[in-house]
C-alpha cells in the first residue's frame, strides 16, 4: 500500500516537475535577460555570469514606470469587476431564463469579438476625443470591458447551464433560506467558471499593447505594455533589452499573485455533505 | 403523466397568452443582459459600422478630402491578390496546427493541475505564467534565443542556421511561441471543465473496470465538452487573429506574415484605409465562418440555442 | 440592511463620478487663458535629458511668452509615425511642434498636416544648415520643416584583422574571404532585415553607382543600370563567406552586438556603435576603427543615405508663430551641441562639426561631416511607405535577389505604390 502511494507520489512528482520546468524554462530566460549587464547581453548565456540591478534601477529611476504599473492594476482590476459583473448577470439570464434575442444576443457579442481590433482603434480614437474620455482610466477601461464581456458571457452561460439548478429547489424544500440556497449550492457550483473568467479577462486587460499605445498619450492613462515600447536604450537603435526584461518580470509579479489567489476557487463544486443529490 | 395529457394539460393555459410567471421571466432576463448588451453596442455599433462603410470606399487617410464610393472593388482588390492568400495560408495553417497541438497538451495540463496531489496551488500558478506574460515581451525573449551567438537555443542548433530566416522554421518558431504562450488558456478552461466532472462518476466507472484511457475517452471528456468546445472557438478565433508573435520574431518577413499583420500594414503603414478595412470585414468574415462551423459541425451548444433543462 | 448608509454612499459615488467626468471634461480644454501658452512638442524619447534640456532652456528663453512641454513618443520609427498621423488626421490642436523622421515631410505635407516655412524664417531655418538635411525637409521647392539632428553610417572595422581598409565593396568581400581562409572572424555587419534599413542600403548602394530610385519628379520609377548594379552587390555579399547567418533578420542593434561579441570584422552602421563599444568591450575598443563607407566602383566615392530628424510645425497649432520660433530655438547651435554630447546624435549645423567639443567626443566628426556632405536623399514622395515596402519586400532576402529579374519586378510595384494601387505585402 505504501509503496503504491510512494509511487504515485514519485509519479505525480515527476509530472509536476515536467509542468513547471516546461511552463517556467522560458521565463527563466527573461529573468536571467533582466539580471545581465549589457555587455554580456549578447553571450548566449542561460545563467548570467555577471549579475546586476542595474536594469530594475534603471526602470524605477523615474516615476513613469511606477505610474503605469499604478495604471494597468487600476485598471485591470476595475475592468475585471464590472465585466465579471455584468457577464454574470447576463449569463445566468441567457443560461437559465427564457426571453426573446436570447441568440441574438450571443451571436451579437460573438461578432464583437471577432472582428479585428486594428479597425477599430482608429475611431474608438476619434469618439474618446470627442467625448474627453482619452487619455483617461475610463477610456480604457470601457473598451478592455467591452471586448472581454463576449468570451466571459460564453464561458459563463457555458458552465451555468451544466449547473444542476434544482439542486437549489431541493436546497430550499429543506429548509434552507434563499440566500442560503444560493450561498451553499449555487455559488460553489458557480465559483469554478466565474473564477476562470475573472482570471482570463484581468490577464486580457493587463496584457493589451494596442489599445493601451493608441487611446492614451500621457502617464496619466499609460498601461504597462505601452510604456515598455517608451523604452530606451542608450541611443535609438538601441534595444534596451535589459529594462524591457526587468519592467517584465516585475510586472509578471501581479498577475502571480492574482492567479495565486483565484485559482484556489477553482475546484469541484458540490460541498460534501452541504447538499444529498 | 403521458406526454399527450401533459401537452394537452400545458396546450390549455399557453391559449391563454403567456402567464404571468413567463412574462416576469421575460422581463427579468431582458434587464439582467441589458447592461452588458448596452455597453457591447455602444462602444462597438460605430466602430464596426465605420469599419464596414471604409471598406465600400477609396479612402487615403492623407487625403481624406479624395474618398469615394467604390462599392466592392477593395474586396476585388485583395481577394485578386496574392498577397492575401499567402497570409491566408499561412495563417490556416498556424491555426490548425497550434489549436491541435494546445488542445492535446492543454488537456495533459489541466489534468494534472487537477490531480495533482501535492503542490497544486504552485503547479496552477505555474502554469498559468507564461499566459500572464506580456506577449510582445515573451516575443522578443524567444527572438534572443532563437539568434545564433546570442541565444542558448540556436546554440542547440547546427552551427550557422538561423532559423528565423527561412520560411518553415520560422513558421515552426512562431507555433511553438504561440503554443507555450497561449495553452495556460486551453488549460484553464479545460481545468474549469474538469472542475464539474462528479467524481462520482468516475469512480463508479473505476470501480466499474475502466481504464484510464477508457474513463478518459468516455466519461470524463464527453462531460467536459461544453468546456472544450468554448475553449476550442475562442482560441481557434484568437490564433486566427495572430499578430504580436509573428511581429517581432520575424516582422512578417520571408512569408511568414499572417492575414492581421497585412491589415496591419494596410491600414497603418500605407494608411489605405478601405483596403485595410476591407481585409478586416474579410477576416472577420473567415472568423465567422469558423464560429459557424463549430456551432453546425461540432455541435458547440451555443449557450441559450437549446431549451434549458430545468 | 441599513439603508440610510447605502443612500448616502449612493450619492457619494454618483458626485465622485461625475467629477471624474466633469474633470476629465475639463482637463481637455485649453490650459487656461493666463500665463505663458504652453507649446506641445512630440518627439521620439529621449532618456539622456538632452531634449527635456533643451525645452526648459527655450522656454526660459522666450521671456514668458510659452514654455514647451516634451511629449515622448514610442521607441520605433513606426510607433512614432502611428501616433503622429492619427491625430493629425484628427487635427488635433495640441500638436504644435513634430519631431519628424527624414522621411516624412513629403508625406505629412501633401496631407496637409504641417506649416510651410517662408521669408525670413525659411532663412533662419537653412543658415549653417547642412543641404542632405535641408533636402530632406523640402517637398515641391517648399520648405515643411527644420533639421534637427541627422545621421550616416560609416564602414567601422578592427584594425587587428584588417591594417587598413576597403574603399570598395569588392575590395571588402575579398578581404573578407582572405580572413576566412585564415579562420579569423569575417562577417561583414549589415541591415539585411525586411524593414526599411534595407531600403536606405538599397538606396546608398543606388546613388553611389550613379543612379536614383525615382525620377526627379518623383513621379515614376528611374532604377536602371545603378540599381542592376546595387542588388547585385547586395546578393554578392549576402552569398559569401562574409554574410553573417543572421542577416536575413538583422537591423541595426543586432549588427552591433555582434560586431561587439567578435565574430565580424567589418560593420556598416550608425556612428552608435562607437560609444557602445566602449564600454562594453573595452579589449576590443582600441582596435575598433572607422574609414568611409565603401563605394560602388573605384571612380566614384559612395553616397550614403542620410537619416536623422527633421521639426515642422502642425497645421492646427493654436500659436503657429510662437510654435516655429520655438522650433528654431529648440534647434539651435547650442541644443544641438548638448543634443549631439548627451544623446550622441550628429547635429545638422555644419559649424558645429569643427568645435572642439564636438570632435573630442566625436572622433570621427570629420569622417561624418564628409559622409553628409555627399550624403543622398530616400525618395521623395508622400508614398514613400509604399515604396519602401516594395523595395525591402523585393530585395528580402538578400541572398535570393535576381538582379534583372527583381529591379523589373521593382518598377512595377513602385509605379503601384506611387498610384496608392493594391494591397502592399
Amino acid at each position: 500500500m505504501s509503496s503504491r502511494h510512494t509511487r504515485s507520489l514519485t509519479g505525480w512528482g515527476i509530472a509536476n516537475l515536467v509542468v513547471v520546468l516546461y511552463a517556467l524554462f522560458p521565463v527563466w530566460w527573461i529573468v536571467a535577460l533582466s539580471f545581465k549587464d549589457p555587455s554580456t547581453l549578447s553571450d548566449g548565456d542561460f545563467v548570467p555570469r555577471q549579475w546586476t540591478l542595474a536594469n530594475y534601477r534603471g526602470i524605477f529611476e523615474t516615476s513613469e514606470f511606477t505610474r503605469a504599473l499604478v495604471n494597468s492594476i487600476g485598471i485591470a482590476v476595475i475592468a475585471t469587476t464590472i465585466a465579471v459583473v455584468l457577464g454574470t448577470m447576463a449569463a445566468y439570464a441567457v443560461a437559465r431564463l427564457r426571453f426573446p434575442g436570447k441568440r441574438l444576443l450571443i451571436g451579437v457579442s460573438l461578432l464583437i469579438a471577432m472582428f479585428p481590433p486594428i479597425s477599430l482603434v482608429s475611431p474608438l480614437f476619434d469618439i474618446e476625443r470627442a467625448l474627453g474620455l482619452f487619455d483617461t482610466w475610463a477610456g480604457l477601461i470601457i473598451p478592455y470591458m467591452t471586448f472581454s464581456l463576449p468570451l466571459a458571457i460564453y464561458t459563463l452561460s457555458a458552465f451555468f447551464r451544466e449547473i444542476p439548478w434544482d439542486l437549489e429547489k431541493a436546497a430550499k424544500v429543506d429548509g434552507a433560506t434563499p440566500w442560503q440556497a444560493f450561498r451553499l449550492v449555487i455559488a460553489p457550483l458557480a465559483a469554478p467558471g466565474v473564477f476562470t473568467t475573472g482570471i482570463l479577462v484581468f490577464i486580457f486587460c493587463w496584457n493589451d499593447f494596442l489599445f493601451a499605445i493608441s487611446l492614451t498619450s500621457t502617464t496619466s492613462a499609460r498601461t504597462v505594455p505601452a510604456a515598455i515600447a517608451f523604452f530606451t536604450g542608450s541611443s535609438q537603435f538601441e534595444q534596451p533589452t535589459g529594462s524591457i526584461a526587468a519592467a517584465a518580470v516585475i510586472i509578471t509579479i501581479p498577475i502571480v499573485i492574482f492567479v495565486l489567489l483565484f485559482q484556489r476557487r477553482i475546484v469541484a463544486g458540490l460541498t460534501a455533505g452541504a447538499v444529498k443529490g | 403523466m403521458t406526454p399527450s395529457t401533459e401537452a394537452a394539460a400545458a396546450a390549455v393555459p399557453k391559449a391563454a397568452g403567456p402567464s404571468r410567471g413567463a412574462r416576469q421571466e421575460r422581463r427579468l432576463g431582458l434587464l439582467l443582459c441589458a447592461p452588458a448588451v448596452i455597453v457591447m453596442l455602444a462602444v462597438t455599433a460605430y466602430p464596426i459600422g465605420y469599419a464596414v462603410y471604409l471598406s465600400l470606399q477609396r479612402y487615403d487617410l492623407r487625403f481624406p478630402d479624395q474618398a469615394h464610393w467604390v462599392g466592392l472593388a477593395n474586396y476585388g482588390a485583395v481577394l485578386t491578390s496574392s498577397f492575401w492568400w499567402q497570409a491566408l495560408g499561412v495563417t490556416v495553417l498556424i491555426t490548425v496546427v497550434s489549436v491541435a497541438v494546445e488542445l492535446v497538451l492543454g488537456l495533459a495540463l489541466a489534468l494534472v493541475m487537477h490531480r495533482t496531489i501535492f503542490g497544486r496551488g504552485t503547479v496552477r500558478t505555474a502554469v498559468l505564467v507564461p499566459y500572464g506574460i506580456v506577449t510582445v515581451v515573451a516575443a522578443y525573449s524567444w527572438q534572443y534565443a532563437w539568434t545564433p551567438g546570442t541565444g542558448y537555443l540556436a546554440a542547440l542548433l547546427p552551427e550557422g542556421s538561423a532559423p528565423l530566416t527561412e520560411q518553415w522554421p520560422a513558421i515552426g518558431l512562431i507555433i511553438l511561441a504561440e503554443v507555450w504562450k497561449t495553452t495556460p488558456f486551453m488549460a484553464l478552461l479545460l481545468l474549469a471543465g474538469l472542475a464539474l466532472v462528479p467524481d462520482e462518476t468516475v469512480r463508479a466507472a473505476m470501480v466499474d473496470g475502466a481504464s484510464f484511457g477508457q474513463r478518459l475517452r468516455l466519461v470524463i471528456l464527453p462531460l467536459m465538452k461544453p468546456a472544450i468546445l468554448v475553449a476550442l472557438l475562442f482560441r481557434t478565433l484568437d490564433a486566427f487573429r495572430i499578430f504580436d508573435n509573428i511581429y517581432v520574431l520575424t516582422g512578417g518577413s520571408n512569408g511568414t506574415g499572417s492575414v492581421s499583420i497585412l491589415g496591419y500594414d494596410n491600414l497603418f503603414t500605407a494608411l489605405n484605409l478601405g483596403i485595410g478595412s476591407a481585409i478586416s470585414v474579410l477576416i472577420f468574415v473567415c472568423v465567422a465562418l469558423i464560429a459557424l462551423a463549430f456551432v453546425k459541425l461540432f455541435g458547440a451548444a451555443t449557450p441559450g440555442a437549446e431549451p434549458e433543462h430545468r | 440592511m441599513p439603508s440610510v448608509p447605502d443612500f448616502r454612499s449612493r450619492w457619494a459615488s454618483a458626485a465622485a463620478g461625475l467629477a471624474v467626468l466633469a474633470s476629465a471634461l475639463v482637463g481637455c480644454g485649453d490650459g487656461g487663458s493666463t500665463g505663458p501658452v504652453t507649446l506641445n512638442w512630440y518627439n521620439f524619447p529621449d532618456d539622456s535629458g538632452a531634449l527635456q534640456q533643451a525645452a526648459d532652456r527655450c522656454g526660459q528663453q522666450s521671456g514668458g511668452r510659452y514654455t514647451i512641454h516634451y511629449n515622448k513618443l514610442p521607441r520605433g520609427a513606426d510607433g512614432q509615425r502611428q501616433q503622429l498621423v492619427r491625430r493629425m488626421a484628427a487635427h488635433d490642436a495640441d500638436v504644435d511642434v513634430l519631431g519628424l523622421d527624414v522621411t516624412w515631410p513629403a508625406e505629412f505635407a501633401e496631407a496637409g498636416w504641417i506649416r510651410e516655412w517662408t521669408g525670413e524664417m525659411r532663412e533662419r531655418a537653412t543658415t549653417d544648415t547642412l543641404d542632405a538635411a535641408v533636402r530632406t525637409a523640402t517637398w515641391r521647392d517648399r520648405l515643411y520643416a527644420v533639421p534637427y539632428n541627422s545621421n550616416t553610417q560609416l564602414l567601422w572595422y578592427r584594425d587587428d584583422l584588417v591594417p587598413t581598409p576597403p574603399r570598395t565593396w569588392a575590395e571588402m568581400l575579398s578581404r573578407a574571404q582572405e580572413l576566412a581562409d585564415q579562420g579569423k572572424p569575417h562577417f561583414v555587419e549589415i541591415q539585411g532585415a525586411q524593414y526599411e534599413g534595407l531600403t536606405v542600403w538599397f538606396n546608398t548602394l543606388v546613388t553611389s553607382a550613379g543612379g536614383t530610385i525615382l525620377t526627379p519628379d518623383a513621379q515614376a520609377p528611374s532604377l536602371g543600370a545603378p540599381a542592376v548594379t546595387a542588388a547585385g552587390v547586395m546578393h554578392d555579399l549576402a552569398t559569401s563567406v562574409a554574410a553573417d547567418p543572421s542577416l536575413p533578420n538583422q537591423m541595426e542593434d543586432q549588427n552591433r552586438l555582434a560586431m561587439e561579441s567578435g565574430t565580424a570584422a567589418f560593420e556598416l552602421n550608425y556612428p552608435f556603435v562607437y560609444p557602445s563599444m566602449k564600454a562594453n568591450q573595452p579589449e576590443l575598443f582600441p582596435h575598433f576603427r572607422w574609414a568611409p563607407y565603401p563605394a560602388v566602383s573605384a571612380d566614384r566615392p559612395a553616397s550614403v543615405t542620410i537619416g536623422g530628424i527633421d521639426l515642422a510645425v502642425g497645421s492646427y497649432s493654436r500659436h503657429p508663430d510662437l510654435a516655429a520660433e520655438a522650433t528654431l530655438c529648440l534647434r539651435d547651435r547650442d541644443n544641438q551641441l548638448t543634443n549631439a554630447l548627451k544623446g550622441g546624435l550628429p547635429p545638422s549645423l555644419r559649424s558645429l562639426y569643427e568645435t572642439a567639443e564636438l570632435t573630442t567626443s566625436y572622433p570621427f566628426a570629420a569622417d561624418v561631416l564628409a559622409a553628409l556632405d555627399s550624403a543622398s536623399v530616400r525618395p521623395q514622395t508622400p508614398a514613400y511607405q509604399n515604396v519602401s515596402i516594395a523595395i525591402s519586400h523585393t530585395l528580402s532576402p538578400p541572398a535570393d535577389i535576381h538582379p534583372e529579374k527583381d529591379v523589373a519586378d521593382l518598377r512595377g510595384q513602385i509605379e503601384d505604390a506611387l498610384g496608392s494601387k493594391g494591397l502592399i505585402p
